[in-house]
């Protein structure tokens, strides 16, 4: 608290005080930070708040919401407003945003552009279903088609990853007419009857059935059987479709960096091998691109295209609209064709109000060239993380592209021993100094830095500086 | 505009004649409108003038050149004193439905389906629409998106931009929505406190999660668990019926430790891996494993094999439960009134046995309310109070939001634990800015009085359609409550014959008049009238004088 209070009150000085020159010094001498880093500065005060406070909204919580509904922080964080890379609590505190509503807010929280094209459309029609014409549907399917590599040409607009990978899932297996799916440990594609057993995390994994569903080693470089052999992990999934299934099989579905299994970049070369075996076995391949599509990689647009392969169907959410619930599937007119078999319907899928929100979202990734700049201040802060791994023992691994990183905290570098524990209160700390990550992976052991695009380099020093002056006083 | 409807009454002293002069000028407007803009809606004028001649040979009145003169008169000093033509159009509308007023008496009467019925008066001119035309749009479709979405109507219609109970079209025609956008947008289109709701929340935070707090979703719930009976106090939001029912179908199966469900025939629950099995209807189930769900029969009064015997068609849930599983079951999942079936209402006194089945075999009572929810059949506020019954776990999504992608699934503390044994997480899933558009919703609804509106109004509506049935064969079935209406279609009425394609043209000539409605049921027969709850008794005369001037046309 007193930490917190002095921050606040010297908001102010860090109009006056470059963060860089800091971190600059902290890094380069290996000097230990002895005061708190001060946050960027950021030319905006927020609105006066005058709603329920933390305290209130959380018996609402507990009173009227799903006892499932967990939150961050000890003292869970009211969060009121947003702006950009930013947010702001009930007292009108900033913070970092390096997690952007787990990786969803993807152009920055209220970005005027995106709010304007909402309310215009929000103020002419909100909902009229696909049964009528709409052109913002169309065009903002065309601005997506026109995204995507090979034949990949028609889409299908749902509210949620969740529905996005049932709706693909149920193509794979109507287009190959076979049942079973293949799907990586550690993965996480969903909660509804389908995906729950695409999903391999058994945190997330209610006892339903769940289908016909084989779970392949994980080809994680970090802590797989096989470290980074691409060819060894995908012998498994040969394996498998030899041995566990009548050799014919639905599909095969993967992230190409797992999101909450904890920022997982899958072995180099891993899905060119595994989509030939897939599609040699009669199945279609699966990309999910709901947390790592849409330029936040910064090589590239989407995240398969790390490992030069194009797939058959593509899934996406989150970062599609900014914080807006939409889903899509991609996939080519000859896959989409088994869906005019039966009738296929979703009632909010590409609303107006969404399909508007989305397409300004596209727009406005291009016209900011959030692609260059994720791999810009990307590969800036994965090297001074990397910097900082050798400072610190606890950092056993610092993974991930563009601004999709993860940090994996160990309590002993060769056994691999999850420091959880340790994770729990370096998170706490970090928001005390102003800076809100994500935590994830099985064991909630990895830091994941998933930011708005709208992050820059000095937020990355600030960043940094905040995990060292945490680490060092641990 | 008072004395020249005065003057016009004079003028023509049979109430008849008048219906004809409004007639001409409305179409001769109509003409003139889409000269100015396109040529569509001047198609959809174009049957109405031959139709009248045939009926009416005798008129003795003044002649159409006469009368044009004077409109054109009265035009061209209503020109002058608005230089805005949008405005013209809007003084000509109110005084077509002033005249629509005056003469409802006649409406109603036989000579109703001889004279067009003229769309009521509304006070509101729509934004010049500059986007891009139906065709261009079409082709997009086609190029990029699913190949299994369709559309109503031959021609389909551009609906660029939408008021209340209204919709317009590209050329700035407005049409009446007798459908709600699939029984969804219940305050009525871009209603302004929604808006407003939205926009307000929009410039302060959209997303952040469930992680941290946000007093949006707490509210939210709370206000939504107040319109619930009983124990019913824990809300899961999601985004859409589907995750919904997902969601409903696993709690329930968690709870009870067991894997059947029992869903009934003709339900319409989802499109995902576990709804898909609980919907029932063949052209909506792909050909993929969808196990642990049994069908009952339907309590269908029309169709049913008991018609309205609604413990006849309890006791075929009981058998299945001795017969079908081990006696244990997960649970029950209906729909009050079924929506995408073709608004069929459960046969009276059904759900009460049921329940008392469902208890004995240790499962839970699911009731989506995706479509019956929030005011829409006017009685109650849910569907499955008109029944009586509470159950464990509700279902909601279309209304909830207006249109905002929203669902939610409310149910007991006790039950709501067992998802705790594990991680369920929703990233959309009552954002603030859902949350805030679905609270403006409840109290909109509240404010409104909509609930008592679908009631008044629902039950008008509902009577004019009874009547007609017994003007028109081809009307087999008039049924629901509220804003949730069906009226199927049969060619006869002893075999109830589906009557195909005499409710597609049926539909065609509605939209030409300016009427929208939907269609649903097993056959696609039956016309689902659910549109938003403003709608007002003119605009249930015009929807059943369109329904009765076309099928007249048949």
């Amino acid at each position: 608290m007193a930490v917190q209070r002095n921050i606040t009150n010297t908001k102010s000085l860090s109009y006056f005080l470059n963060p860089k020159r800091v971190s600059n010094l902290s890094s380069l001498r290996g000097f230990s930070l002895a005061q708190p880093p001060e946050l960027p500065p950021f030319d905006y005060q927020p609105v006066p708040y005058k709603g329920p406070l933390a305290d209130q909204v959380f018996e609402k919580r507990k009173k009227y919401l799903g006892p499932s509904l967990f939150h961050y922080y000890q003292k869970p964080l009211n969060i009121v407003e947003g702006k950009m890379q930013y947010l702001f609590d009930e007292n009108g505190r900033r913070y970092l945003d390096a997690f952007a509503g787990i990786v969803t807010v993807s152009c920055g929280h209220c970005h005027p552009e995106i709010l304007r094209a909402i309310e215009e459309q929000n103020k002419l029609l909100q909902h009229a279903t696909t049964i009528y014409l709409h052109h913002a549907i169309a065009d903002f399917a065309e601005g997506l088609a026109a995204k995507m590599p090979g034949n990949l040409k028609v889409v299908y607009f749902v509210n949620s990853g969740t529905e996005a990978n049932e709706l693909a899932m149920l193509m794979a297996r109507l287009y190959s007419g076979n049942l079973g799916m293949i799907a990586l440990r550690n993965a996480y594609h969903g909660g509804s009857a389908g995906t729950i057993g695409l999903t391999a995390l058994n945190t997330w994994k209610y006892p339903i059935p769940q289908g016909e569903i084989h779970h392949v080693v994980n080809p994680n470089p970090y802590r797989g059987v096989f470290g980074s052999d691409a060819s060894l992990y995908a012998q498994d999934v040969q394996d498998h479709i030899d041995h566990g299934t009548s050799g014919r099989v639905a599909g095969f579905i993967s992230e190409t960096i797992q999101g909450v299994g904890g920022a997982v970049e899958l072995a180099p070369g891993y899905l060119k091998l595994v989509y030939d075996m897939v599609r040699k076995a009669g199945g279609v391949c699966i990309a999910d691109e709901v947390q790592t599509g849409f330029g936040r990689t910064g090589s590239h647009y989407w995240g398969f295209q790390t490992q030069d392969v194009i797939p058959d169907i593509v899934t996406m959410a989150k970062g599609i609209g900014n914080g807006l619930p939409l889903g899509a599937v991609v996939t080519t007119p000859e896959i989409a064709q088994v869906m005019a078999q039966k009738i296929q319907f979703n009632t909010f899928g590409g609303n107006p109000v969404c399909s508007a929100g989305g397409l300004a979202v596209l727009k406005v990734l291009d016209k900011e060239n959030r692609q260059k700049h994720c791999a810009d201040v990307g590969s800036h802060l994965i090297g001074r993380l990397k910097n900082l791994q050798q400072k610190f023992d606890i950092i056993g691994d610092v993974r991930g592209r563009g601004l999709m990183v993860g940090i994996e905290l160990v309590t002993d570098r060769k056994d691999k021993t999850p420091a959880k524990a340790e994770t729990a209160v370096l998170f706490e700390k970090l928001r005390e100094v102003g800076v809100l990550v994500g935590k994830g992976g099985l064991h909630g052991n990895v830091f994941r830095i998933k930011p708005p695009m709208c992050f820059n380099k000095d937020d990355a020093d600030f960043l940094l500086d905040a995990l060292d002056y945490s680490m060092s006083n641990l | 505009m008072q004395k020249f409807a005065s003057s016009l009454r004079r003028l023509t002293a049979d109430g008849d004649k008048l219906g004809w002069c409004r007639h001409q000028c409305f179409s001769q407007l109509t003409q003139r409108q889409s000269s100015i803009e396109e040529s569509e809606s001047a198609s959809a004028a174009a049957p109405i003038i031959p139709a009248f001649n045939n009926s009416s040979p005798l008129y003795v009145g003044p002649t159409a050149d006469k009368i044009l003169s004077k409109m054109q008169k009265f035009a061209s000093s209503l020109r002058r004193l608005t230089a805005d033509g949008d405005k013209l159009g809007w003084c000509c509308r109110q005084c077509f439905s002033q005249l629509t007023q005056r003469q409802s008496p006649i409406v109603e009467s036989e000579s109703a389906s001889t004279v067009a019925p003229i769309i009521p008066a509304f006070d509101y001119s729509p934004p010049p629409y500059v986007g891009p035309t139906a065709d261009e749009i079409l082709r997009k479709r086609k190029d990029f998106l699913s190949p299994s979405m369709f559309y109503l109507y031959k021609k389909p219609l551009n609906v660029v931009h939408g008021k209340m109970q209204y919709l317009f079209d590209e050329n700035g025609r407005r049409y009446l929505d007798g459908f709600g956008g699939i029984a969804t947008v219940n305050c009525g289109h871009c209603h302004p406190d929604v808006v407003q709701a939205i926009i307000n929340q929009i410039t302060s935070i959209q997303h952040s999660t469930i992680l941290y707090l946000n007093h949006c979703i707490a509210d939210f719930a709370a206000a939504l668990a107040e319109k619930m009976p009983g124990e019913l106090k824990v809300v899961f939001f999601t985004n859409s019926g589907t995750e919904a029912n997902e969601l409903a179908m696993m709690i329930a199966r968690l709870y009870t430790g067991c894997q059947d469900m029992i869903s009934l025939r003709n339900a319409y629950h989802g499109n995902a891996a576990g709804t898909m099995g609980a919907t029932a209807q063949s052209n909506w189930k792909f050909n993929i494993v969808q196990n642990g769900v049994h069908h009952a029969m339907n309590p269908d009064p029309y169709r049913g094999a008991f018609g309205s015997d609604g413990e006849k068609y309890a006791k075929d849930v009981d058998d299945l439960i001795q017969y079908g599983t081990s006696g244990h079951i997960a649970g029950f999942i209906f729909e009050a009134i079924q929506g995408v079936g073709g608004i069929v209402e459960l046969a009276p006194n059904y759900l009460p046995p049921v329940y008392k089945s469902i208890k004995k075999a240790g499962g839970l009572v699911i009731a989506d309310e995706v479509q019956s929810g929030f005011a829409r059949t006017g009685t109650n506020f849910w569907g499955f109070q008109n029944q009586g019954i509470v159950p464990d776990i509700v279902t909601m999504a279309k209304g909830i939001g207006n249109g905002i992608p929203l669902g939610a699934v409310v149910t007991t503390p006790e039950i709501a634990k067992v998802l705790t044994r594990r991680s369920y997480f929703n990233t959309f899933g009552g954002n603030p800015v859902c949350s805030t558009a679905g609270h403006a919703v409840l109290k909109v609804i509240e404010r409104e009085n909509l609930q008592e509106n679908a009631h008044v109004v629902g039950s008008y509506l509902k009577e004019r359609l009874t009547t007609l049935k017994e003007k028109h064969e081809i009307i087999g079935d008039v049924r629901g409550r509220g804003f949730i209406l069906g009226v199927e279609l049969v060619t006869d009425r002893k075999l109830k014959t589906p009557a195909k394609t005499e409710i597609v043209e049926t539909m065609e000539m509605m939209k030409d008049l300016g009427v929208l409605v939907g269609k649903g049921g097993f056959y696609g027969n039956v016309f689902r009238i659910t549109p938003p709850l403003c709608f007002t008794k003119e605009d249930a005369d015009f929807l059943v004088d369109a329904m009765d001037y076309s099928m007249s046309r048949l």
